[in-house]
């Protein structure tokens, strides 16, 4: 079911998924040849909008299969409504991985041939926020998407729901940079603060996606997955 | 209301117990009991919004019932025994995005546990074959409901419903599933709905009628009568015995108190010398069902 599912977004959201992934390319790239140092600050923070940009195919592929009555049939096979969430939030980390995966190892392959050293500054940018962060976001724009496109009527284009989600999507993302912000207003801060503050921004998305895919079976009822009868 | 159980030698397979059921705390079905034991096809009719389409979910265990149980084979349809006996077909067409209808149809098998070999033999079956490599999105709506029509045969079932699985074809496919849904119901019970009243009382062999959330008569077709019997009568040469008869395009009309009537009415006719070219029923019995 998974592999098939990532297929499926992989074809689907195709748009979604080149576009993330060439752009996080080239900007990598750039990055790392041009700006040389600053590679390590600036490629974090973009990483995981393109990530969760690129891994929309998860959701279209939910929106699509419930309007077309694909998750009646499989709920009529005994299919249970958390199955097929999880289904979406694994196909949707799978396809951030292609992202991140293609983005972060050419550009620090470049980064690193261009014989610019390794940092503390860069480990905890892209090992500790970007790509975490990335993953992050994915599953939360994937876990309110798929809330949010099953309790609305089905409707498409920018106002729906598939249109306006990596907006939420980055939330966690933008909520943690404010709050390093927010942090350093008042001063330089520490490592530990910082990782502290990116630690705690990724746990509370992390635990908000857990709760809202355990509470699955009482927040959302299966007759939100029918197709419009 | 008859309910034909009675009459049927064979095991319970559906057993639907006072189930009210619907969406979101909405009440759509309400009290709904009825028993299925005999191989057949049941056509459930009933205008829309009548709760057709519910009364599917909630036999296919999609729905779960506020009230009341739905049996299957004697066992609770939440047990996956009961949903192996099942085959659903969706009023939608079901087909997922992003696959051929070769994949689609080996995702189906897959999910339903046929072997893929079987995806191969509904393509042949289907004529569906100069589609495999085509996406949905490529397909007319008649095309994408005969690949989603084809999901039916890939695994034989002892239970099918199928919710209006003739809308979109042209009347020659339309036909041919027909053919192919009579089949199955030679060894299976199909609960089939149709807005077409002339297409279900061809297949139909029990009319199962919904009016608003609750079954207002399950009965043999057969025993359906209109409150008006109209014969039409066609004939080769226009004759003067027809004077006294009414005009709807080229039939003759005369109204009679039942079938039974028939019989001596044309021997009148021939009698007369009139050459009759076709004699019918010109209104459906199914229709009064709606009134």
């Amino acid at each position: 079911m998974l592999g098939i599912t990532v297929r499926r977004a992989s074809v689907t959201g195709r748009f979604y998924l080149v576009y993330g992934t060439a752009i996080s390319l080239l900007l990598g790239v750039l990055l790392a040849h041009f700006s040389g140092p600053s590679f390590a600050t600036s490629f974090p923070l973009f990483l995981p909008i393109l990530g969760v940009v690129g891994a929309m195919g998860g959701l279209l592929v939910f929106a699509s299969d419930r309007t077309k009555g694909v998750l009646e049939y499989l709920l009529a096979y005994g299919y249970s409504p958390r199955r097929l969430f999880a289904n979406v939030l694994l196909t949707t980390l799978v396809l951030v991985s292609i992202v991140v995966g293609i983005g972060v190892s050419v550009s620090l392959g470049v980064y690193f041939a261009e014989g610019h050293p390794v940092t503390s500054t860069l480990a905890i940018g892209v090992g500790v926020y970007a790509v975490p962060m990335a993953f992050t976001c994915a599953a939360f724009a994937s876990t309110v998407g798929v809330y949010w496109t099953a309790l609305s009527s089905p409707r498409l284009g920018v106002n729906s729901p598939v249109g306006l989600i990596p907006f939420v999507g980055i939330l966690p993302a933008l909520v943690t940079l404010f709050a390093i912000v927010a942090a350093g207003l008042s001063g330089p801060i520490s490592t530990t603060t910082l990782l502290l503050i990116l630690g705690s921004g990724m746990g509370l998305a992390a635990i908000f996606v857990i709760i809202l895919l355990v509470s699955m079976g009482r927040l959302l009822r299966r007759e939100r997955l029918l197709s419009p009868a | 209301m008859t309910d034909p159980s009675v009459s049927a030698g064979h095991g319970v397979e559906i057993d639907c117990r006072s189930v009210t059921a619907g969406y979101l705390g909405s009440r759509v079905l309400r009290q709904v009991s009825f028993r299925i034991t005999e191989p057949s096809i049941y056509v459930v009719l009933g205008p829309n919004g009548a709760g057709k389409t519910t009364l599917f979910r909630t036999l296919a265990g999609i729905l779960q019932p506020y009230e009341g149980e739905v049996y299957i084979g004697g066992e609770p349809i939440d047990r996956q025994s009961s949903r192996d006996r099942l085959h659903y077909l969706t009023h939608v067409d079901g087909l997922p995005d992003g696959l051929t209808v070769r994949e689609a149809l080996e995702f189906f098998a897959r999910v339903e546990g046929a072997q893929l070999g079987d995806v191969d033999r509904v393509l042949d079956q289907l004529e569906i074959r100069d589609l495999s490599a085509k996406f949905p999105s490529q397909l007319s709506a008649g095309q994408r409901k005969r690949v989603s029509i084809a999901r039916v045969f890939l695994r034989e079932r002892s239970i099918y419903l199928l919710d209006e699985p003739t809308a979109n074809l042209d009347p020659k496919v339309a036909r041919e599933i027909r053919e192919l849904i009579l089949k199955l119901s030679r060894e299976a019970i199909v609960l089939y709905s149709s807005h077409n009243l002339f297409e279900a009382r061809e297949i139909g062999r029990y009319v199962l009628v919904i009016k608003s959330g609750q079954i207002s008569r399950f009965d043999r077709i057969e025993n359906v009568r209109s409150s008006r019997y109209v014969l039409g009568i066609r004939v080769l040469q226009p004759s003067p015995a027809l004077a006294a008869y009414d005009h709807e395009g080229e039939y003759y009309l005369r109204e009679l108190s039942g079938p039974e009537e028939v019989p001596a009415v044309l021997r009148e006719l021939m009698a007369q010398g009139v050459q009759i070219r076709e004699a019918r029923e010109m209104e459906n019995p199914l229709e009064d069902l709606f009134a």
